[in-house]
């Protein structure tokens, strides 16, 4: 195999930029609001790879109180509500002017109807009003092709762990393959929903106070593991582990009893619990990838979006990978949980690769599969 | 008792790493246990098992010259670190003793599976005979780009500096297979090999299709279907030229519903649109003669159930 690849490597299509290329990406398909500004520059010295520089990233999240999820039409009205500052900021960070953009991205799909519609309305907008091409990403090529650029990974595994999306993914002429992904409900959506059957705050997110709360947990509780060859299946998970709740031994964050050793009354605390979903869950997810590794022979991992930035899920891949002697390159917030740089990145790829999207076709849609993007900036 | 250590490690020790799969490291060791007696499939190698020898012989590896005797694979699901050891430990106690019954049960239907030679469910090892051959997907060329299998650290690749300037390409050959020695053949030696025996790509599809339609007909599910977890094993003294080798049973379970089966294609299915976009048409093939195989009683409720299958997949395209 070594000797055969080797022999066989393909020069990048994608041209190298004559000048400093800029691209603004708009993001807003759950409740994130982002924008953001890239840059493309030749390289100074001639050979060397073209320079990728995050000139702004600005965002803003639509926080709902504990126990509440967002609904679209809320959503959206927080989009609209901040969009103009959000833009404004990422603009003025960047010490650019709207004049100076070569492209605007912004995000088609997949994601909720409403607030994706916000997104692509500004995106027209701007366009019109500045004469600049549009292009339509799709949400989870953005994540990849930020994790790639961040990392510097070139071909990895790729595991999309977020609140409406949960696939490993691996590139293979010209596509992103879905060699496995969830059944029911996304990973995300499961912890979340959970924090908020426990009553845990929305801010910063449900998933990152599961993750500090999971900390405290001691006592593993039997969960179903729902692995189906490369595929997970959730929704059974979320719903044993919210059955404990109404377990005689549950105790609430009230009743949690603060004696010297707790650790040996029989009892179930939100912190077991917590702590018994991440671990159930993330073995789960740290299968499916290995299997994908095991099956494609690929030996990097890349993690990307919201649940990518949990550190356990980090911890436990980079401890598979080392197993296998492979690499895990994850990203932190500003660039796992959605954001605009993303969309930006994505966008310029394919605006250098010649693609632009005209403004009739510049819809959105909240079914867009991973697997149906042609990634033509890849060889 | 409880202070020896367990007879697999030892074995282990003598063994050679070839592989590191999803599940488990694979181990060859060269024939040390007894001949197997019991879990011989009937549609081959008619000849009757010789007496059990002890397992400290030596002996038998160098006077070995029948597929039994060139070794015996060793299937070590080794900790996983990464996983609470509470439920590391149920998952792969569950899944060898799945493993080792599923495979006993498919080779006394006639199914060609590995005969299982050892299990030690404490040590979570299985001894199973040695499979030569390539793996379907090897054959068909699928796999990551560029990437190398764990055995051969040589020729490191130089990764293309910046953004993917460089990229590899997609037709790796698979030289993974399970053999020791004279890794250098060049492209896709397994096709090669059917092919100077006149066998078609075509063929081999009618082959796994008719292989799994078998296996199903035992009501076991595989649970874990790839092209990986199917090898194609040279059979110079058969009817066929050559045969296939169902392998890695450790999600395997029991069907109950046709939904099961429909499920356990349903992934088989994804394993070829993803790994061989290329192909992806030949899977028709596989269908054709799973269907056939099946009978027609048994395969429309399958079929059907195989329709409401594919349609599950998230954030599918419904505009048509």
């Amino acid at each position: 195999m070594t000797q055969a690849s080797s022999s066989k490597k393909k020069i990048s299509p994608l041209p190298k930029p004559s000048r400093r290329l800029l691209c603004l990406g708009v993001e807003g398909s759950a409740n994130k609001l982002g924008c953001g500004i890239i840059s493309h520059s030749p390289s100074s010295t001639p050979g060397a790879a073209t320079s990728v520089t995050v000139l702004s990233n600005v965002r803003h999240t639509y926080i709902t109180p504990p126990g509440e999820g967002f609904l679209p039409s809320d959503t959206a009205r927080h989009h609209r509500e901040w969009v103009v500052k959000v833009i404004e900021e990422a603009v003025k960070k960047a010490g650019v002017r709207m004049g100076d953009l070569d492209v605007i991205a912004f995000t088609k799909g997949p994601g909720m109807g409403t607030p994706l519609q916000v997104g692509a309305l500004v995106a027209r907008t701007l366009s019109l009003l500045h004469n600049i091409p549009l292009v339509g990403v799709n949400h989870c090529v953005g994540h990849i092709e930020m994790g790639r650029q961040i990392t510097s990974s070139h071909n990895p595994i790729v595991l999309y762990v977020s609140g409406g999306n949960t696939q490993v993914i691996a590139y293979s002429q010209q596509r992103y393959r879905i060699f496995g992904e969830t059944l029911d409900i996304a990973i995300g959506n499961c912890l979340d929903r959970f924090a908020r059957v426990i009553g845990l705050r929305n801010d910063p997110s449900p998933g990152y106070n599961i993750e500090i709360e999971a900390k405290k947990g001691t006592r593993l509780v039997a969960l179903p593991y729902g692995t189906k060859g490369m595929d997970v299946s959730l929704a059974g998970i979320l719903h044993a582990v919210e059955t404990y709740t109404r377990d005689k031994r549950y105790r609430s964050w009230d009743q949690i009893p603060t004696g010297s050793s707790p650790e040996e009354e029989d009892i179930i605390t939100p912190h077991d619990l917590c702590y018994s979903l991440q671990e159930t869950t993330f073995a789960m997810l740290v299968e499916i990838t290995e299997r994908a590794m095991a099956h494609v022979g690929a030996r990097d991992v890349l993690i990307v979006g919201g649940v990518g930035c949990n550190l356990r899920l980090q911890q436990m891949m980079g401890i598979m990978a080392s197993e296998r002697s492979g690499r895990v390159f994850a990203t932190d917030e500003s660039f796992c949980i959605d954001n605009g740089i993303m969309i930006a990145q994505a966008g310029l790829l394919s605006y250098r690769m010649g693609q632009t999207t005209p403004i009739e076709k510049t819809g959105v849609t909240q079914r867009y599969r991973t697997d149906a993007v042609h990634v033509t900036w890849r060889a | 008792m409880t202070s020896y250590p367990s007879p697999s490690s030892s074995l282990l020790e003598q063994g050679k790493l070839i592989k590191q799969g999803a599940e488990a490291k694979v181990y060859l060791v060269p024939s040390l246990l007894p001949r197997p007696t019991i879990y011989r499939p009937t549609n081959h190698s008619t000849a009757g098992p010789s007496s059990p020898r002890p397992s400290s012989s030596s002996s038998s590896s160098s006077s070995s010259t029948s597929t039994n005797d060139s070794g015996v694979i060793l299937k070590y699901r080794f900790p996983k670190t990464y996983r609470h050891p509470v439920l590391d430990a149920s998952l792969t106690s569950s899944r060898l003793t799945f493993e080792a019954r599923s495979l006993s049960r498919a080779a006394r239907a006639g199914v060609v599976v590995p005969q299982v030679l050892w299990v030690d469910e404490k040590g979570g090892v299985l001894g199973l005979e040695r499979v030569e051959g390539w793996s379907v997907r090897e054959i068909l060329g699928g796999g990551a780009e560029g990437e190398l299998e764990v055995e051969f650290e040589d020729g490191e690749l130089e990764l293309g500096e910046g953004e993917g300037q460089e990229e590899y390409g997609p037709d790796d050959t698979g030289t993974e297979r399970i053999d020791l020695g004279g890794e250098e053949e060049g492209e896709n030696e397994g096709m090669k090999a059917l092919r100077r025996l006149g066998v078609s790509q075509e063929h081999l599809m009618t082959s796994i299709g008719t292989a799994l339609a078998r296996l199903h007909l035992t009501t076991i599910i595989h649970g874990d279907l790839t092209t990986s977890n199917m090898m194609v094993r040279l059979t110079p003294d058969g009817v066929q030229p050559y045969e296939i080798v169902m392998i890695d049973f450790g999600l395997s379970s029991t069907a109950q519903f046709p939904e099961n089966y429909a499920v356990d294609l349903y992934v088989l299915e994804r394993a070829f649109a993803s790994t061989h976009p290329q192909s992806e048409n030949l899977y028709a093939g596989v269908l054709d003669a799973y269907a056939k195989g099946l009978g027609e009683k048994k395969w429309r409720p399958i079929e059907i159930k195989l329709k409401e299958v594919r349609r599950r997949g998230r954030k599918r395209d419904m505009t048509g």
